[in-house]
């Protein structure tokens, strides 16, 4: 997996102050699944996103844990109330220490 | 020497690698160990871990759950959640749940939100062992909870572990 880590956001061209906005986020990622074996989970360091912080000029707005249940290249859509231009924040972690971040600008009008 | 690892580098390097493995369930690099996973369980023990002993209260009249009423592939079902809120700083959702009962640890996701996401609705893909009820939790500012499900069929199991 090549492009493990990249990450794309997309938001509204523009939005108008104070309405509610929606940003979705992908990370490409493999979100390894916990291996059965005879019913019993095989202990490993499984390598899955476990953490995802939005922030929005520069305040932490949502925080997602997710699990090995989310699907291949996670993929989250986010509200937020745009009060102001400015700057969307995504970082996501994984349990191998990996950090991706994305950003993309919100224009108010 | 140079390129060359001395008998000194190398016992320091083995050093390092034990110590390394020693601490590894607590370490930021290592959290996919099963300890730190969400425990296998039913979701009914699920509800009340998460829930702590706060009252659940039926929630369908507030939250909305789309999905698909079959799901064709278990390993990416997708799934809208939102919980009619006005997301101020005296009453918002703290925090939603999705679990889904069929699989060996229902806990799917958390999402924490602030009254600065002005909704509590969110989207994502789940992967879902087998047919049955995927079940919504939130979380609300006063310290209650509201629930609500929906039954969804899968075709081909997802595997969830």
């Amino acid at each position: 997996m090549a492009d493990l880590g990249r990450v794309k956001l997309a938001v509204p061209a523009s939005v108008r102050r104070g309405e509610v906005a929606r940003l979705r986020a992908l990370v490409l990622h493999p979100q390894e699944r916990v291996e059965r074996q005879g019913g019993r989970s095989v202990e490993r360091n499984y390598r899955f996103v476990n953490r995802v912080v939005v922030t929005y000029l520069g305040r932490d707005i949502v925080e997602l844990e997710p699990s090995t249940a989310i699907s291949e290249n996670p993929t989250f859509t986010i509200p937020f109330r745009a009060t102001e231009t400015g700057w969307l924040k995504v970082t996501f972690f994984d349990t191998h220490g990996g950090r991706f971040e994305g950003t993309a600008e919100v224009k108010v009008t | 020497m140079n390129g060359a690892l001395t008998r000194r580098a190398w016992l320091t390097l083995a050093a390092l690698g034990a110590a390394g493995a020693g601490a590894r369930p607590t370490t930021a690099r290592a959290q996919g160990h099963l300890a730190n996973l969400a425990p296998e369980e039913p979701i009914a023990a699920t509800v009340l871990r998460l829930a702590g002993g706060r009252p659940v209260k039926d929630g369908a009249a507030l939250i909305r759950i789309e999905m698909p009423l079959i799901a064709e592939d278990g390993a990416s079902v997708p799934i809208a959640v939102d919980v009619q809120s006005p997301m101020t700083p005296e009453s918002h959702v703290k925090a939603i749940y999705i679990l889904a009962e069929k699989n060996p640890r229902p806990l799917n996701v958390k999402v924490s939100l602030t009254p600065a996401a002005g909704q509590a609705s969110m989207t994502t893909n789940l992967r879902l062992a087998d047919s049955g009820a995927v079940r919504v939790l939130a979380e609300m500012s006063d310290g209650t909870f509201l629930t609500a499900a929906r039954d969804v069929r899968v075709t081909v199991a997802g595997c969830a572990a």
